[in-house]
């Protein structure tokens, strides 16, 4: 009897654990974002998570910061934010299939990313705003029609089958704010001077052919490794920039008024098989679609790209230690060079908007909680204290203008790493949620930038934009596009054009890359575009429509 | 024979049955539990529906595959793949064991039994960030190495006239340790008399071999032969998706591949969810014919 006793009580215990292991297995990491708005240790305090879904954005090594305290002060919420590693599509469509949701969500204002909080916003799994929106003037201001673009507007924060899900941020608040990246080639000074090219000589496409093939040419090495002309950065970014020099934007006026798609015009192919081109005669870097990150800026580091294509800001970082050992070696602008169908004394046409939406979830038990803190963040106090620090500590007002402490400035600008900004509560992603880009007309602009950089970024202005810029407002056919009742069946095929892109630069002919996007304009047609594009040219009649585009 | 006894004669053997139960349980919870989730290949999957109140949408997304234009190529180069992973990967294992049963120092043995065992823990990233390194067309040590004897670097990943080279190499170097374990123990099960009667007779070292080591592990190569089968039609996920890149594309797209990137990447559930059920029904076609043919053919078989 008490064998058979202890063999239940065992069997009991072995139940309890399996089940206890299996129950662990099954609600990991859903803890505390299920319940949402569930009160603290403090019954007054709010917790609300937010999930911020920029990959590769990170927060300080502890929970809490000097910044989450202050907001925490203002406004009785605590917040938890997560991050995203990996693609930022994958990560929304996760979340709503798996039903983990955070209370607020902040993501790209783009791409697959927008299209799965539109499909969640269709299906229930975010709170609708359109009564409450009026009420926090700071929100409500940032979706307002004037302050977003059109083609957006009607795709999405406008409203959708009627109702206001999304807040829009990061749009420039006024021409001040305009934030230019100044995507382009950038030539290592050094390398320019040897092959006794001036980089700004190079204008046109055969210009630039002929400027990476004397570095070819050249046979410069570096540690006994050859110098790769022409590289990038991670999965090909952004190498293939070179475009403008073939086409204006993704969508062609046919010549009778009406619209077409890039891929199926001439000037896509001249630009595909000028990239095969630089491939096959190893002027660029046949690693530079598969390369991550690190491996690209261990090449740049060890002084092996002749020629990056990117941002500025990226390059800068990443070439800032080998210049450093290396003086006279900085990247400077290659150009201007040709925009295809545009007069040379236009300014330069950039598609600048706001970059981020947040909406709240259905799991959010207190959207009230979430919107005023959403909206103390978009205020200007709030502005200020994400992307400055905490007022009187960090930073001070002198002559009406937020100012740097010499002592963090000096303690920021030593740390290479950002974590000692993240750890004072400034660029941990709570930027993208502060309403409207206000950087310039109600901040004192990056005030924790250094001097160095602004001069090579004031230096590479004043060479690639001449005539100044100008942002684009007329619509975007590719906003347009997703609303056409093809779209279920042409998002697949027109998704994979940057995939096939990439195959035919590789191809081992002429003809074999242009049978390979043949191949896919086929299925393109065959996937209902001739009446998606009925519908686009329909619906954009009349109406001023994007011709010319610059990266941004 | 009455459940009664059955029913007794489990009991009576409770302690094998009991070292199953982790196996059992966990074939259930990741085998049989998914299996509901199935019916999102016939329905429009919504967040809202999810798996079960989605509306249908028959075989809508079936269709979609076989209208896509290049679910020929994936199909071809998922089977070109695993056909030459199956056909060169698998007897390697076996061939590992016979020799490491050849070895009479048992400390080296072990030592190169364990070595060969490591790759099989290393995740596919961190195989696939060594070959990176290893192979870089320059500064790559063994580019290097040729460069030293003259010969021109060659670009040995993502390049197609490399690209077989390179992932059957690495997946025999991967798994060719793990894999022979299960040999090494049907080997270490032969009756040593049987050794020691042809060794009487005569016999030499690959005589034993051919005689007594082969025809004693026919029976587990020929079921592992057959549960290989099943996995035809998947080439193996990680390695693809990290190995196969634009240049490779033509050569490298396989289904594993297409139903993660359709399915998350693009957040199309119900589409990847019929691409996969697509890929497991022909493997279960693959297995069961097999199965009768190794019947027929040798009397060894799964069921």
């Amino acid at each position: 009897m008490r064998k058979k006793r202890f063999k239940l009580a065992a069997s009991l215990m072995a139940f309890t654990l399996i089940s206890g292991m299996l129950y662990g297995c099954s609600s990991s990491g859903s803890g505390d974002s299920a319940d949402g708005g569930d009160k603290g240790a403090d019954s007054k305090t709010v917790t609300l998570t937010v999930l911020n879904n920029w990959n590769g954005s990170s927060g300080s090594d502890s929970e809490s910061n000097p910044v989450l305290k202050a907001i925490e002060e203002k406004t009785g919420i605590k917040v938890k934010i997560d991050y995203t590693k990996g693609s930022e599509a994958e990560k929304v469509n996760t979340i709503f299939a798996t039903q983990d949701l955070p209370d607020i969500y902040t993501g790209p204002a783009w791409g697959g990313e927008l299209d799965g909080i539109i499909k969640a916003a269709k299906e229930g799994q975010l709170v609708d705003l359109t009564d409450k929106i009026d009420q926090y003037p700071n929100l409500a201001k940032a979706i307002a029609k004037e302050n977003v673009p059109p083609a957006l507007y009607e795709k999405a924060i406008g409203g959708i089958d009627g109702k206001k899900y999304m807040m829009y941020q990061n749009q420039p608040a006024t021409d001040k704010d305009v934030n230019d990246w100044l995507y382009g080639f950038y030539v290592r000074k050094d390398i320019a001077d040897k092959i006794g090219v001036d980089p700004q000589s190079v204008k046109t496409k055969d210009d630039f052919y002929n400027f990476l093939k004397k570095i070819k040419d050249a046979n410069l090495s570096e540690n006994g490794a050859p110098v790769i002309p022409l590289g990038g950065f991670h999965d090909g970014w952004a190498v293939g920039i070179g475009n403008t020099m073939f086409y204006g934007a993704d969508y062609q006026d046919k010549g009778d008024g009406t619209l077409e798609h890039v891929f199926f015009t001439k000037a896509y192919e001249d630009y595909t098989l000028y990239y095969r081109k630089l491939i096959s005669e190893g002027l660029l870097d046949p690693d530079a679609f598969t390369q991550t990150d690190p491996i690209a800026n261990e090449k740049i580091k060890q002084g092996r790209i002749a020629v990056l294509s990117a941002h500025y800001p990226a390059i800068l970082d990443a070439s800032k230690e080998y210049v450093k050992a290396h003086p006279g070696s900085d990247y400077v602008p290659v150009g201007p060079l040709e925009r295809a169908g545009a007069e040379p004394n236009r300014p330069v046409d950039l598609n600048i908007q706001g970059n981020n939406v947040t909406v709240i979830t259905k799991k959010a038990k207190n959207v009230d909680a979430a919107l005023k803190l959403l909206d103390f963040l978009a205020s200007d106090e709030g502005f200020m204290l994400v992307h400055y620090g905490i007022q009187g500590t960090q930073w001070d007002m002198v002559d009406g203008k937020p100012t740097a402490k010499q002592e963090w400035f000096d303690k920021f600008t030593a740390d290479t790493t950002g974590k000692a900004k993240k750890n004072e509560g400034i660029s941990i992603g709570l930027e993208n949620m502060t309403g409207m880009d206000r950087i310039n007309s109600v901040g004192g602009g990056d005030i924790w930038a250094d001097q160095d950089r602004l001069k090579a970024m004031d230096n590479a202005r004043k060479i690639l934009r001449p005539n100044g810029i100008s942002v684009i407002s007329a619509f975007n056919p590719g906003d347009v596009i997703t609303k056409s009742p093809q779209w279920e069946t042409l998002k697949p095929s027109m998704d994979q054009i940057n995939d096939v892109w990439k195959q035919a630069i590789f191809a081992k002919s002429d003809d074999a890359a242009l049978k390979v996007i043949n191949d896919l304009r086929e299925q393109i047609k065959n996937t209902g575009y001739d009446d998606a594009m009925k519908y686009v040219n329909e619906e954009l009649k009349g109406k001023e429509v994007v011709k010319l585009s610059m990266p941004n | 024979m009455s459940s009664s006894t059955l029913w007794k004669r489990i009991w009576k053997h409770k302690l094998f049955y009991l070292f199953m139960l982790p196996g059992i349980i966990w074939f259930f919870l990741f085998s049989y539990v998914p299996l509901y989730g199935i019916q999102v290949a016939f329905r429009d999957y919504t967040f809202v529906g999810g798996f079960t109140g989605s509306p249908w949408a028959g075989l809508k997304y079936f269709k979609q595959f076989f209208d896509y234009y290049q679910s020929t190529d994936i199909i071809r180069n998922t089977i070109i793949i695993s056909l030459m992973k199956l056909i060169i990967g698998f007897p390697m294992p076996i061939i590992l064991a016979i020799l490491l049963n050849e070895i009479r120092n048992l400390k080296f043995k072990k030592t190169v039994q364990t070595l060969s065992y490591l790759p099989y823990f290393i995740s596919w990233i961190v195989v696939v960030t060594l070959m990176q390194r290893l192979f870089a067309t320059y500064g790559g040590p063994v580019n290097d190495l040729l460069s030293s004897m003259g010969v021109e670097p060659i670009q040995f990943l993502y390049n197609t006239s490399w690209f077989y080279e390179v992932i059957i190499g690495s997946d025999v170097w991967k798994n060719i340790g793990w894999n022979s374990i299960i040999y090494m123990a049907a080997i270490a099960g032969i009756d040593q008399q049987l050794y020691e009667a042809a060794k009487i007779d005569g016999a030499g070292r690959f005589r034993l071999i051919w005689h007594v080591t082969l025809p004693g592990i026919r029976n587990v190569a020929v079921i592992l032969f057959i549960l290989a089968t099943g996995s035809l039609m998947s080439a193996g996920f990680e390695q693809l998706l990290l190995l196969n890149g634009p240049s490779t594309a033509a050569i490298g797209s396989v289904l594993d591949v297409h139903v993660i990137t359709q399915g998350i990447q693009q957040g199309r559930l119900s589409y990847a969810a019929a691409v996969g059920l697509f890929q497991s029904l022909i493997a279960l076609v693959l297995i069961v014919t097999v199965n009768r043919i190794a019947r027929k053919v040798s009397d060894v078989s799964l069921f």
